[in-house]
């Protein structure tokens, strides 16, 4: 029997969660947002990269949660951690260039991987008002490597974000507002930037010179086709490696008996529409 | 002992002015000063300027009992109980509201500054984003920027001038006028002591003129002071307490009680239009006070949220 889980053994946040924990090494300083993200960065622990260092923003260093926290900022953070500290200790240890990577999320991304987490629409006369930034461009800015995770609608992979939350390959300078390469913008300070997308469609990467995303590889029953067609700009598909990874029997096992077996964050699996 | 400085929550409610610049303890849904700010929305305050390192359930209280002009932060929402702030959103679509973007990082440093006295940080932040277009300088527009209480510039950009580092950002240090802390324990002359994370509490409580510190409970100031080394903020940076135990509730307290997530979700669905919150607030806020709202809620609730002391949690199983 395959080590590989079969299309109705697991469902797309099954998938999604696999995905992005496989870009965690091991021995990595990790920071993670609430959900998915918290999820993913847990599994990798607890597989391939048993050494990897989380931080959670609100001030938990090297946490081992073993029970999962709803957020951050949750008493079961701190559990078995090295420190318990503040939220200046966090961005301080970002800002310093400590961190390896970083897992986020977003309402819109575009094609040189800006994210926004703001508002739809014109930010003076908005739509919809959204959370805002939180720590989103922060960690973005810090990190050596970036993931997102992302759901896949075409009016949400855009040719460019109403409002740049969190910065991508290409950015704006101000107070002009010219579009840089972000090298070019951060100085000393450059880490690197987003280095994987993985949405509900398939898993994006980015040329980091030119600075645009590609199409890396597309999920279990999904075409190129279908993935280009879900993207407002012109997605490059000419470096596709073929079909996701599915998920193993063990990285289920782990996702619902060990660490979310109450469904907070991640559902049990039931078909997907 | 004491130097005076218990009072009612009442009378601490009123030592906040109409106007004044207001921060809480807490993150997001975590050690959130609730049963003062309900006090705060049955008084009537209103014209308040929030300047938050990050915004949560008080703040959507708060802007939906309409007493916030202006709300200076990164974040509003309820974590997993609520997807984003729909009240603040809903009176920026109607421009009831200031809104004031600056990114996470950007507000934890400029209440670092204000605590230690610097008129401003200097940080490589959040570059590239539209967080720093100067289009977007939202009290600048409103022709808020006086130079007093809210700094002349949203940012200055500037080029390193030591180390070539590139371009750096420089942020004002806020200024606040009340900081409201919801902790564990607080001592009678002041003391404060916070279990688990201490988020940015006591840079809050270092830049504002008044700190009044809402705890769980008062305890002998002896008590606190046989381990100094535990306690996270000195008697003489705190001037007014109040006790009030389940002060942060529906939000939730380290070693105490978790979060109430159903109340949470509740208050996020019914709450969306304004006839919601008025309802709510109808229900929850006026004619209650903290007793009547704890009988309300009831004691199977409560002892489901109450931590486990050897965890600092409630267990799910």
């Amino acid at each position: 029997m395959s080590k590989y889980a079969t299309p109705e053994e697991y469902n797309l946040a099954d998938l999604l969660c696999c995905a992005a924990s496989r870009e965690v090494r091991d021995n990595e300083i990790v920071f993670a947002g609430t959900g998915l993200p918290m999820v993913a960065i847990m599994l990798g622990q607890k597989t391939h990269a048993p050494n990897l260092k989380l931080i959670f923003e609100a001030g938990t260093l090297d946490g081992r949660p073993p029970e999962l926290p709803t957020s951050v900022g949750d008493a079961r953070c701190e559990t078995g951690a090295s420190r318990s500290s503040g939220l200046n200790d966090a961005f301080s240890i970002a800002q310093r260039g400590l961190v390896d990577l970083g897992y986020l999320g977003g309402a819109e991304i575009d094609l040189y991987g800006n994210v926004n987490t703001t508002c739809i629409g014109n930010y003076l006369e908005p739509e919809l008002r959204l959370t805002g930034s939180g720590g989103n461009p922060d960690i973005n800015s810090w990190s050596k490597r970036t993931v997102f995770i992302m759901v896949h609608e075409k009016r949400r992979f855009v040719e460019q974000v109403s409002y740049i939350t969190s910065p991508g390959w290409r950015v704006k300078k101000w107070p002009g507002g010219e579009w840089v390469h972000r090298r070019e913008l951060y100085g000393a300070a450059y880490q690197g930037g987003p280095s994987a997308v993985i949405s509900t469609a398939g898993v994006f990467r980015f040329d980091e010179e030119e600075g645009y995303m590609y199409l890396d590889t597309y999920h279990p029953g999904k075409t190129v086709e279908e993935v280009k067609a879900l993207c407002q700009f012109d997605l490059d598909v000419s470096r596709v490696q073929g079909e996701t990874l599915p998920p193993t029997r063990e990285e289920l096992h782990i996702i619902h008996e060990v660490l979310d077996p109450d469904e907070i964050f991640i559902p049990k699996n039931k078909p997907t529409s | 002992m004491g130097n005076g400085k218990k009072i009612t929550m009442q009378e601490a409610v009123e030592l906040v002015k109409n106007g004044s610049s207001l921060t809480f303890s807490g993150f997001t849904i975590w050690r959130r000063p609730i049963a003062f700010v309900f006090e705060l929305i049955r008084q009537k305050k209103s014209g308040l300027h929030l300047i938050e390192v990050n915004g949560g359930s008080h703040t959507e209280l708060l802007v939906g009992a309409g007493c916030v002009d202006v709300w200076e932060s990164c974040w509003v929402g309820h974590e997993l109980y609520g997807k984003y702030g729909a009240n603040l959103s809903r009176k920026v679509g109607t421009k009831e509201i200031i809104v004031e973007d600056y990114s996470h990082a950007e507000m934890m440093f400029r209440f670092s500054a204000a605590a230690s006295g610097a008129p401003y940080a200097a940080t490589q932040a959040s570059l590239g984003t539209d967080i720093h277009n100067p289009e977007y300088d939202m009290l600048g527009r409103a022709g808020k920027r006086d130079g007093k209480r809210i700094a002349k510039h949203k940012y200055i950009f500037t080029e390193d001038p030591f180390y070539d580092a590139g371009q750096i950002v420089l942020i004002p240090a806020v200024k606040i006028d009340v900081a409201v802390l919801c902790v564990q324990q607080v001592g009678e002359e002041g003391t404060v002591r916070i279990a688990g994370q201490y988020y940015s509490d006591p840079e809050a409580c270092r830049a504002a003129d008044i700190t009044i510190v809402v705890a769980e409970e008062i305890v002998p100031e002896s008590y606190l002071r046989r381990h100094a080394d535990q306690n996270t903020i000195p008697s003489f940076e705190v001037d007014y307490i109040v006790e009030c135990p389940y002060g942060a509730h529906p939000t939730g307290m380290f070693g105490r009680y978790d979060v109430d997530g159903a109340f949470l979700k509740d208050f996020y669905s019914k709450t969306r239009t304004q006839e919601g919150f008025d309802a709510f607030a109808k229900e929850w806020i006026f004619g209650q006070d903290h007793i009547s709202y704890l009988e309300k809620l009831g004691w199977s609730r409560m002892l489901k949220l109450r931590a486990n002391t050897a965890l600092n949690y409630s267990p799910r199983r």
